[in-house]
């Protein structure tokens, strides 16, 4: 068929105003957000995953009891709950909700779960986080095997009971970590070992359901129209690409592409002058632990005075602007002073400024001078200590830094071992080293998150430190049902940990990130999974 | 020929179980192990070594691990749960097959034209602009290339999207940045050849019979000029379609470098090894295509040992 040009034009001018006219009517466009992601999303499986990347996106597909949402606990699955006078009983009363399949959502799922948890075939990384569930420790042992004896019950199909060990009045937010998210024990029973590799190998009850999985590559979340509260949810459509190279994620956001990105430390400094960086705390809490267990070639490392010494050498401040350009903080004390207190921050309540941004140097020198004295040496340049980091650019600048402060403020050696992040793991758990560079993240919105890993027996507490005092008062803040009480206790802890010093603070970490205008509601939480857009909105 | 082959495939297969042995060996001598992090309690690392059989003794895990592999079983990555790993080879390698073939198609056609257009004019400047081509080409490192192609005509012109893959002008940046360095190698042997090949008595001999110049190049030098080229495509086939991690991580192409580099820092030892016997088949392979390739392409080459034409 042969079309002139005039007749061709008049078809093209309908076309367009069709399509125009259409447009008009149309219902509005689609609500998407797009953003990258610069770390490993490893699996799904909601009890064997590790890392709080793969938390982000399971906490955004699955729902737990509750939902922990900017640091307040809201109704999750279970609609309401109580719990007994004595702390050691919650019961959860579910409300109607179903899984993507349209199948209902029971406490029956929640069950299996916590037991798939605790079974030492699961294999679990995180099963530790249920050893406060009664019996939850012997069973993943292996000391017991009944699945029975485990204090997680479904009463009936929609009660849910937890009997604790000892009260945990923090349970509630516990709650919200990946490894309690439910599983559904049909779908992991058809799917076994290839449950949750691709999108279409689970069920869903969350706030999107997952429509496409490549791994290491990008990650499609679709509105669940399911789920019980899908009427607050804003975004029709969010797509994550994993971006591992941070100028590549900057450019695709310069170019438009995506909607939000993290900023690298290094670039920092520049994104905040534009004023366009927004900042937050990650909740990773980092510090110098020292190996203080008698070592006869190097005495000092057991004397009190002399990691005082190097703790009052380091300036905070100073060390941290170079190396990572003011994007960390100074932390004066040890516990993570944004963690939850009893109505407040913690350390609203319960303040402490043990060590100084800026450095003491006349401190310093006077706490070397009474261990020197107490171990009869006579020259600062015979003691020297070895400092263990990974081989991260991150790691070396701030080691750098701090070498040169504590060898221009103490005249001793302060030698740097860069090793793998494995050989770090390693090195760290099987005490070899003299002065490592750890820390912690938390897992719950509690000091005693930080506080108890320092317990004598913990296997994280590879210093040699140990403490009755100590471990007396965080064994009775476990027992402790009274909040105020409770945070008392641990606040002495801390105290005592920060007086003996096995171990010297550092810094807080933060990270930097920006979104393109029009995009809001994004929470960026410091306990568990660090991005939260469940409630994001994006203009059209 | 038939012969030639089933002692070449021999050869291979005792190559890929060396390769496979020694690499099981080595990733077992790195400090640390898959499991090691922040949190693992000894009891939680109990339960993880009987998952996965690492309680076993080692040359057990090394007969269960052959076994499975001869099976074209290469078990299960322990960073990503329950991810087999033919599964990530299966997912990740078609994309940088991609790439590598849109290289090696670009770079081996421009670079031979390149090569031939410089010998023809020799001492005029259009080989110098050849020759200057080459050598940026061999001196830049393909970051470089790439982080620059990225920035003025993705970022700052616009013209091809910054990074991803999804649509053929995605992959145009990435394979000019992956191209330029074989290109400019391709060219420069290409044009040595092609002036050896100048000077040989069949090209004086074409040309004292008045063929006409496009005959005379194409017929008698591109053909015998070209076998030096073939030789080395070989090796750098094998190396870019596996080596493209830079250009990869990039422009965020989701191939299988990453896969590599992720795996050797988490200690995942069966995506280590799984990757390992994989690239070695396929580096293999092509040697063995390329020596195939010869016979057909120059006839003065023969296969089998001692038997001539």
């Amino acid at each position: 068929m042969k079309i002139s040009s005039k007749k061709g034009l008049a078809i093209l001018l309908v076309a367009l105003v069709t399509s125009f006219a259409l447009a008009g009517s149309a219902p509005a466009k689609a609500r998407e957000f797009t953003f990258s992601m610069g770390y490993e999303v490893p699996g799904l499986d909601p009890q064997k995953a590790n890392s709080i990347p793969s938390m982000v996106i399971a906490i955004h597909v699955l729902e737990g009891l509750v939902r922990v949402h900017d640091g307040k606990v809201l109704p999750g699955m279970a609609e309401s709950w109580e719990i007994s006078p004595d702390g050691l009983v919650y019961t959860f009363h579910l409300r109607d909700a179903k899984w993507s399949d349209g199948k209902p959502v029971t406490a029956y799922d929640f069950e299996y779960s916590l037991r798939r948890l605790l079974d030492p075939a699961t294999a679990a990384e995180y099963a530790f986080a249920a050893y406060g569930i009664v019996n939850g420790k012997a069973f993943n042992k292996g000391e017991i095997t009944d699945p029975k004896l485990i204090g997680a019950k479904a009463l009936d199909e929609k009660t849910f009971e937890i009997r604790l060990e000892e009260p945990m009045d923090y349970l509630l937010g516990y709650l919200q970590l990946m490894c309690f998210l439910p599983s559904r024990q049909d779908v992991i029973e058809k799917e076994k070992d290839a449950f949750a590799t691709t999108a279409d190998r689970m069920v869903y009850n969350g706030p999107f359901t997952l429509k496409e999985w490549k791994l290491e590559q990008v990650m499609v979340l679709e509105k669940n129209p399911l789920y019980w509260d899908s009427e607050t949810v804003q975004l029709d459509r969010v797509t994550i690409h994993q971006v591992y190279e941070q100028n590549t994620a900057l450019s695709l956001y310069e170019s438009g592409e995506i909607d939000m990105v993290d900023i690298p430390a290094n670039l920092y400094a520049n994104y905040a002058a534009t004023g366009k960086a927004q900042v937050s705390l990650t909740g990773a809490d980092d510090w110098i632990k020292v190996n203080v267990r008698p070592n006869p070639e190097k005495p000092w490392l057991a004397d009190k005075d002399f990691r005082k010494a190097l703790a009052w050498a380091i300036d905070r401040g100073e060390y941290l602007k170079i190396a990572t350009k003011g994007l960390y903080i100074p932390n004066l004390r040890y516990v993570l002073p944004m963690v939850a207190g009893v109505e407040k921050h913690y350390a609203e309540e319960y303040p402490l400024e043990f060590y100084t941004e800026k450095a003491d140097p006349e401190k310093a020198r006077a706490h070397l001078k009474t261990a020197m004295e107490r171990l009869a040496i006579d020259d600062a340049g015979k003691i020297s200590v070895t400092y263990l980091i990974q081989d991260q650019e991150e790691c070396r600048l701030m080691a750098e830094a701090l070498q040169d402060q504590i060898q221009r403020t103490l005249g001793i050696k302060f030698n740097v071992q860069l090793v793998t992040r494995k050989q770090r793991y390693l090195m760290e758990g099987q005490a070899d080293y003299d002065l490592v560079y750890s820390g912690w993240g938390p897992d719950f919105d509690d000091p005693l998150t930080y506080v108890e890993i320092w317990g004598s027996d913990v296997s994280h507490n590879t210093s040699g430190w140990g403490n009755k005092t100590f471990d007396e008062l965080v064994a009775s803040s476990r027992r402790e049902t009274d909040h105020r009480k409770r945070l008392d206790l641990l606040f002495e802890a801390e105290k005592i940990l920060l007086e003996e010093a096995p171990m010297i603070p550092l810094q807080l970490r933060r990270r930097a990130w920006m979104t393109q205008p029009g995009v809001k509601g994004i929470v960026r939480p410091f306990v568990g999974a660090d991005l939260d857009f469940r409630f994001a909105t994006v203009d059209q | 020929m038939a012969r030639y082959i089933l002692k070449r495939l021999l050869i291979s297969v005792i190559t890929v179980w060396l390769l496979v042995t020694v690499v099981f060996i080595l990733v077992r001598l790195l400090p640390g192990d898959p499991f090691s992090s922040d949190k693992l309690t000894p009891d939680i690392r109990a339960n993880l070594e009987a998952y996965y059989g690492f309680d076993q003794p080692l040359h057990l895990q090394y007969l269960r691990y052959i076994g499975n592999l001869l099976r074209g079983d290469l078990g299960f990555s322990i960073k990503y749960q329950n991810m087999p790993v033919g599964k990530v080879i299966a997912d990740s390698f078609p994309y940088s097959a991609d790439l590598g073939i849109r290289t090696i198609l670009f770079a081996s056609l421009v670079g031979i034209g390149l090569g031939v257009v410089a010998a023809l004019n020799r001492g005029r400047p259009l080989e110098y602009l050849c020759i200057f081509i080459a050598i940026a080409g061999i001196s830049l490192p393909d970051f470089i290339t790439g982080s620059l192609l990225q920035y003025f005509f993705g970022l700052k012109l616009g013209w091809f999207p910054v990074a991803l893959w999804r649509s053929f002008r995605h992959t145009v940046l990435p394979t000019l940045a992956l191209s330029f360095y074989t290109l400019a190698l391709v060219s420069r042997i290409m044009r040595t050849s092609m002036l050896e090949v100048t000077g040989q008595d069949y090209v004086r001999t074409a040309r004292a019979k008045g063929l006409p110049t496009f005959k005379i190049v194409w017929r008698h030098q591109i053909r015998n000029a070209i076998l030096p080229v073939v030789t080395v495509l070989g090796p750098i086939t094998a190396a870019i379609l596996t080596g493209t991690f830079v250009i990869e991580s990039i422009y965020a192409i989701p191939g299988m470098g990453k896969f590599y580099v992720l795996g050797v820092q988490n200690l995942d030892y069966t995506i280590i090894l799984g990757l390992t016997a994989f690239y070695g088949i396929f580096l293999i392979a092509a040697n063995f295509i390329v020596d195939i390739l010869y016979g057909l392409i120059d006839p003065r080459i023969t296969l089998a040992d001692g038997r001539r034409r």
